[in-house]
């Protein structure tokens, strides 16, 4: 097991690597100038050459590849061409609010959808069936930044239970946590209620109804383990783009987040903060699927690691 | 079997934890919730709609960086209400008869925050500090008129020349040739002073660590959250009657609007969404302030490209739409038409004959110009919605007379890139008072040495207009220099670079409980002292 988890971490240098030289390119194959934003209106050529010459975004793009990963290499992410701040201090900031927020969005998605899939499961084709597969939909289907500002205006503004924005406790937590769940509450809900519905099928379900076990311990242990493989992949890729940030829920509530902070890098041709954000992103996405890997290891006898993998 | 009771056992008991845990959050959420808004007493609460990207005077280019530096730092001299210069840390200066050296006395016991005294040597530090390359200042324009500026920045000398400290309070700064708004520029952010033991100690960190002269000092800077500024007991000054300003920032509108309806914000800028509703309602109404901004919204033709190279359909342009009628209906009102590109609040003289709707006139101005058949041009903006819809009843209005307009709308810095370069045959573009004088309007945005980025971006190039503008530039009275501007303008509007559009209007909205509110023409002049509860 550790070696496999040893690997499976030393894989991340190849991909961070390949990450990296893809962003790079990409970026740099973006019009825009990163020299012309940080001039303002009005500024002479020579000045629009000098900061880029100090920018080092005059030299050809394979030296400045270098160059980055070298400053990769020292441990650093560089600094924003905007606030001069470190890019690093920044992500120390803000990675903390994002996980906060992607944390509370599953912590209010995951009961939720379960229960909403076990209920929709058990009543089969009955109209509660119908009357969650029809919310669930909705759900998936309306926007963040429409069903955001309808949860501000109903909890924030008519019952005041929660500020509109900003960043901090839990007050500030639950309306974006909610936004955030609404789809992945519709979606939990439905893949719940397919699996469950599959595994009522199930022969060793008989078995154990046949064997007389009572029907919540039917229900928790035979069922709702055997539901759960297909759920972890679902919450596991939720969680791991909530993550990466959620820009239009970020921006509603004014939540200080990794999402807001990459858009503003892209929209400006910061590249330092686009890269680093990407890689940070990168990074959190390999160790939530390798988290996840892990968790089949326990719950799904028939994905155990081989000996040969530990 | 043993193992797969292990296992069955893991499962229950882990699900059992997990409920728990679940439980406990729910609880632990609904007893921090369900509490009001947690101000600070003594503070005004603002909006900013992003964050500053610095505080560093020698690097702000932002409305939002100025408007908070401007509240941490001063410079020589200021504006006052009637945007005439007043002493600052200067407390009086003398001009030579030939305008071209300044000598500022500068006022006794000015403190930074760090409690040094202000002396002259820090403001030669300050513009050096711009003026060199290490520093990356986007705001060397600000002081390249100072004699060796030029020769400082390329590395040809290692002083600037013409800075001289005379003693600890006499500072003398002589410039290469007259330049009449140079008082004016002294006034800009740029030209604030910094201490140099405060800078050298941070670096490149200053930005996040400003130290200033200002009446306040930042206390908090939490990036894309807040910053919060405390008043100073020590400001040479005065006091200011607030404990200190809390700007949070808010990117989208309607949660602003949301915070302000709940008291936690006290005053913000309505957004154009929010406009008329508030303006309709009895309550907010009054509550209402607008101010007329030194601002210039224009209509951008490439005068170095067919087809606007042609003088005849750049006429034909400001005849053929109906900017009043847009004012009125697109833009809500908020502003005033412009007769031509300087704004109303600049010009001491009569306005320029200016143009008026008239798609007759304009039709036979295109086929004078041997356009009868029509042409097609690329118009570029940026992806504002408010752009937008204005871009659209343009592409209207032009339509009726037979040209046909493409838009292409691109991200804000490929835009910016374009425009520089020059592609676009039309672009939608405002200009804004770096300081408040006509040769702001003039020399950037019409004079040939600013082609592309430098301003000029309608790549308008008239020599009498370049002679025109410098000889007001090195004009001595004020009375001379605006001979030559209204001369200047009336030459402008007749040659037709642009489409002159409107200068906007801002308006902004503050809760009843806020005293003596003012709105200031140029951001850098509210250091907000006179505000309070």
């Amino acid at each position: 097991m550790k070696i496999y988890v040893f690997k499976r971490l030393l894989l991340l240098i190849p991909l961070l690597l390949g990450i990296t030289l893809l962003t790079f390119s990409l970026t740099n194959a973006l019009p825009g100038d990163p020299a012309l934003s940080l001039v303002g209106e009005r500024a002479q050529p020579e000045v629009i050459e000098k900061i880029r010459k100090e920018l080092g975004s005059d030299k050809n793009i394979i030296v400045q590849y270098a160059g980055y990963l070298r400053l990769l290499l020292k441990g650093e992410l560089g600094r924003s061409y905007y606030t001069n701040r470190k890019v690093f201090d920044d992500i120390v900031i803000k990675f903390p609010n994002t996980i906060k927020l992607a944390l509370g969005a599953i912590l209010i998605a995951v009961p939720i959808g379960l229960l909403l899939g076990f209920i929709s499961a058990y009543k089969r084709n009955t109209y509660i069936d119908r009357l969650i597969s029809s919310l669930s939909i909705t759900g998936l289907s309306l926007p963040v930044f429409w069903s955001g500002l309808l949860i501000m205006l109903l909890l924030s503004l008519k019952l005041k239970l929660f500020p509109p924005s900003g960043t901090g406790d839990l007050r500030f937590l639950v309306m974006p946590a909610l936004t955030l769940s609404l789809p992945a509450i519709a979606t939990l809900a439905r893949v719940t209620r397919t699996s469950v519905i599959e595994i009522f099928d199930m022969p060793f379900i008989n078995t154990a109804r046949a064997k007389g076990l009572p029907v919540m311990k039917i229900n928790f242990v035979h069922v709702f383990k055997n539901a759960l493989i297909p759920l972890v992949t679902v919450i596991g890729l939720d969680f791991g783009s909530y993550l990466n940030g959620a820009v239009l829920t970020e921006t509603i509530f004014g939540w200080d987040g990794i999402g807001r902070f990459t858009m503003e890098g892209i929209i400006k041709r910061d590249y330092p903060v686009i890269m680093g954000c990407i890689m940070v992103g990168t990074v959190v996405f390999v160790l939530i699927n390798l988290v996840m890997d892990i968790v089949y290891h326990y719950i799904d006898p028939r994905v155990r690691l081989h000996d040969s993998d530990r | 079997m043993i193992r797969g009771k292990k296992h069955l056992r893991f499962t229950v008991s882990s699900f059992h934890h997990f409920l728990s845990f679940i439980v406990t959050c729910y609880l632990l959420l609904i007893f921090t919730s369900c509490s009001s808004s947690n101000r600070l007493d003594g503070y005004v609460y603002y909006r900013l709609n992003t964050n500053p990207t610095t505080l560093d005077p020698a690097l702000v280019v932002d409305v939002t960086g100025g408007f908070i530096s401007a509240k941490l730092f001063n410079g020589l001299v200021k504006l006052r209400e009637d945007l005439s210069i007043a002493p600052d840390i200067a407390s009086k200066w003398e001009i030579s008869k030939d305008g071209l050296t300044y000598r500022f006395e500068l006022k006794h016991g000015v403190k930074f925050s760090n409690n040094r005294e202000v002396k002259a040597y820090d403001f030669k530090y300050s513009f050096k500090r711009i003026l060199d390359p290490k520093t990356r200042s986007p705001n060397t324009w600000v002081l390249e008129k100072i004699a060796g500026a030029r020769e400082f920045m390329n590395g040809t000398a290692p002083d600037v020349s013409g800075i001289k400290v005379i003693d600890d309070y006499t500072l003398e700064i002589r410039l290469n040739e007259p330049f009449s708004p140079f008082l004016n520029l002294l006034t800009m952010i740029a030209a604030y002073v910094v201490p140099e033991e405060e800078c050298k100690r941070w670096g490149a960190d200053f930005s996040s660590h400003p130290v200033g002269t200002g009446p306040f000092v930042l206390k908090q800077w939490l990036p894309n959250r807040e910053l919060v500024l405390d008043a100073r007991k020590d400001y040479f000054g005065g006091t200011p009657k607030l404990k200190g300003m809390i700007y949070r920032i808010i990117p989208e509108d309607l949660t602003t609007i949301t915070e302000f309806e709940l008291g936690n914000l006290d005053i913000i800028t309505i957004p154009a969404s929010a406009f008329s509703r508030f303006k309709k309602d009895p309550e907010w109404n009054q509550l209402i302030a607008s101010l007329r901004g030194i601002n210039t919204y224009y209509l951008g033709l490439n005068c170095s490209k067919k087809p606007f190279n042609n003088i005849l359909l750049r006429r034909a342009m400001n005849y053929a739409i109906d900017r009043e009628k847009m004012l009125r209906t697109v833009y809500e009102g908020r502003g005033r038409i412009a007769a031509g590109p300087l704004p109303d609040v600049l010009r001491k003289w009569p306005s320029p004959p200016s143009y008026r709707y008239d798609p007759e006139k304009a039709r036979e101005l295109i086929k004078t110009a041997g356009f009868s058949d029509g042409f097609e041009v690329d118009f570029y903006i940026t992806a504002d919605q408010e752009v937008v819809d204005i871009a659209e009843v343009i592409q209207a209005y032009l339509r009726e007379i037979g040209i046909k307009v493409k838009l292409k709308q691109l991200e804000w810095s490929a835009y910016k890139e374009a425009i520089n370069k020059g592609e676009p045959d039309m672009f939608w573009l405002s200009w804004w008072a770096d300081y408040p004088d006509p040769e702001n309007f003039l020399f950037p945005l019409f004079h040939s040495s600013n082609l592309g980025a430098g301003g000029n971006r309608a790549r308008y190039s008239n020599p009498e207009v370049d002679s025109l503008i410098e000889a007001g530039q090195h004009a001595r009275t004020i009375k001379e220099r605006d001979m030559y501007y209204e001369k200047v303008e009336k030459v402008i509007v007749d040659d037709a670079p642009w489409v002159f559009f409107w200068h906007r209007t801002d308006f902004t909205l503050r809760q009843p409980w806020i005293k003596n509110y003012k709105i200031h023409p140029i951001y850098s002049m509210d250091k907000g002292m006179e505000i309070g509860f």
